[in-house]
C-alpha cells in the first residue's frame, strides 16, 4: 500500500514515482506483474487520476513499466537491467570508498554474499 | 474546454466578480477556493449559464453557454442547495429530469441510488442537508455529463459519503475524461483532487495555479547567519512573503525557484540552513497574506 505524505514538499506524482520504483526494485512488484489501473490506484488513495496517470507515464518513459492497450500496465523486464545498473554504480562507489580507506591504511575486503543477486 | 475571459458581474452596486480569468482543460479537475462571500457560487452560476455576464466572455467548447440549451445537455450543475417542488419525492424529481435531459441514464441513476443507499420514495424537502447533497449528486451524475460543476459538494457529508462521491468522480475522470469544476472553502479536501486551483476573494482572482506549482514555488526555511547585517542584506535578495525571528534563528517563507534561493543563502555561509515542511493550507494562508490579507489572531 502506497502512502502520500501531504506535508512533504515533493509533488504527489513524484512521490508516487519514487515509491513505485522502490517496490519494483525491491521485487515486491515482480516482472510482468500487472499494476493497479490508474482508476484503482486513484480511488485507493483518493487522489486525482491525472496525477496517477502522470506518474505511470514517467515510469513508462524510464522503462520501469510497459502498457498494453486495453489491458493496463505491467512491470517491465527491463527492471532486471535497471537493477543491475544500479548495483554496478553502487559497487563502483563502494570500491572508491574501499580504495580511499586503503590509502588511509585501513584494509577492507568485500565479498558478495550468496543470494544478494549480484552474480 | 472552459475559457473565461475578463468576467465581471455587478448586482446593484456590488461588484461580485471582478475581471476573472479561467482556463479549464478537458479531463482536468479545477478547484475554486475562497472564503465565504468571495463570489464562488456567482462564478459557478456563470459557468453553468444561469447568469449572464456584464463584461467579458465565457466559452465552453468555443460556445457561449448562456441560454444555450444544447450545450447544457452535456453539463451537470450540482448546486449548493438542491431545488425541488415542495411535494416532490426523489422519484418524482428523477422523472422530471428524465423528461428534461435526453441523455438521462436510468441504469446509472439506479446504480447511484444503490451506492448512496437512497430511498427514492422520500420527499426531498424532508431530507437532511447531507442527504440532499447525495441526492443532488446522483441526479447530476445520472446523465453522464461531460462537464460536472459542483458547488460545495462535500459540505455536510459524512466521511463515507465523501469517499463514495470522490470515487465516482475519480472513476468518471479516469474512464471518460469528464471535466470537473468544484468549489470549496476547504482547501484540504481539494488539494489531492485538483489539477489546478483558483483562489478567489472579494470577487477577484488571487491566484490561478497548478497544485504542483503551488507546492513547489513556496518554501519555508530557517537559517542562522553570522551577523545581523548579513541577514538584512540576504532578506532583500530573496522574495520573502513571511518572516519571523525566534532567538538567533530566522524563519522565512520564500517564493521562487529553490536552487536559486539556496545558492543566494549559501553565499553567506550560514551557520544553519534547514528546509521545513509546508502544507498546502499554509501556502494558501501565506499567499493570501502576501496579497495583503492579514490573518489576525482574533479573540472576543
Amino acid at each position: 500500500m502506497l502512502q502520500i505524505d501531504y506535508s512533504s514538499r515533493a509533488p504527489i506524482y513524484e512521490q508516487l514515482v519514487d515509491k513505485i520504483k522502490t517496490l519494483i526494485v525491491k521485487n515486491v512488484l515482480k516482472v510482468n506483474e500487472q499494476m493497479l489501473t490508474v482508476r484503482e490506484l486513484a480511488s485507493q488513495l483518493t487522489i486525482n487520476p491525472n496525477t496517477v496517470q502522470r506518474a505511470y507515464r514517467i515510469l513508462e518513459e524510464e522503462g520501469y513499466i510497459y502498457s498494453v492497450t486495453g489491458k493496463g500496465s505491467f512491470v517491465s523486464d527491463k527492471i532486471v537491467n535497471i537493477r543491475e545498473d544500479q548495483v554496478k554504480t553502487e559497487l563502483v562507489k563502494l570500491n572508491q570508498v574501499i580504495e580511499r580507506l586503503k590509502n588511509l591504511g585501513v584494509y577492507v575486503e568485500y565479498k558478495p554474499k550468496k543470494g544478494d543477486d549480484t552474480q | 474546454m472552459i475559457i473565461v475571459k475578463n468576467l465581471s458581474k455587478k448586482f446593484d452596486d456590488d461588484q461580485i466578480l471582478d475581471s476573472i480569468n479561467m482556463n479549464v482543460k478537458k479531463g482536468s479537475i479545477y478547484g475554486i477556493i475562497g472564503p465565504n462571500g468571495a463570489g464562488k457560487t456567482t462564478l459557478l452560476n456563470h459557468l453553468a449559464g444561469v447568469y449572464k455576464e456584464d463584461i467579458g466572455e465565457i466559452k465552453i467548447n468555443d460556445q457561449d453557454i448562456y441560454e444555450n440549451a444544447s450545450a447544457k445537455q452535456n453539463m451537470a450543475y450540482m448546486q449548493d442547495e438542491i431545488y425541488a417542488y415542495p411535494q416532490y419525492t426523489i422519484k418524482n424529481m428523477a422523472d422530471f429530469y428524465k423528461e428534461m435531459y435526453t441523455n438521462w441514464n436510468e441504469d446509472r441513476y439506479n446504480k447511484l441510488k444503490e451506492i448512496f443507499d437512497i430511498n427514492d420514495k422520500k420527499r426531498i424537502t424532508k431530507l437532511s442537508k447531507g442527504m440532499k447533497k447525495q441526492v443532488a449528486f446522483c441526479f447530476a451524475l445520472s446523465k453522464k455529463p461531460e462537464i460536472l460543476i459542483m458547488d460545495e459538494p462535500i459540505d455536510g457529508l459524512d466521511p463515507i459519503a465523501r469517499k463514495k462521491l470522490w470515487n465516482i468522480v475519480i472513476d468518471d475522470v479516469a474512464k471518460r475524461e469528464m471535466t470537473v469544476v468544484i468549489s470549496s472553502h476547504n482547501l484540504k479536501e481539494l488539494e489531492n483532487m485538483c489539477d489546478t486551483i483558483l483562489i478567489l476573494d472579494k470577487g477577484k482572482s488571487i491566484i490561478e495555479k497548478s497544485i504542483e506549482a503551488l507546492r513547489t514555488d513556496v518554501h519555508k526555511i530557517q537559517f542562522v547567519l553570522k551577523n545581523q547585517e548579513q541577514e538584512e542584506k540576504l532578506l532583500k535578495e530573496i522574495n520573502v512573503i513571511n518572516s519571523e525571528k525566534s532567538g538567533s534563528i530566522r524563519v522565512v517563507v520564500v517564493k521562487g525557484e529553490w536552487n536559486e534561493i539556496e545558492e543566494k543563502i549559501n553565499k553567506y555561509n550560514p551557520v544553519l540552513l534547514d528546509r521545513l515542511n509546508l502544507t498546502l493550507e499554509e501556502v494558501f494562508i501565506y499567499e493570501m497574506e502576501g496579497q495583503g490579507y492579514e490573518i489576525k489572531n482574533q479573540t472576543i
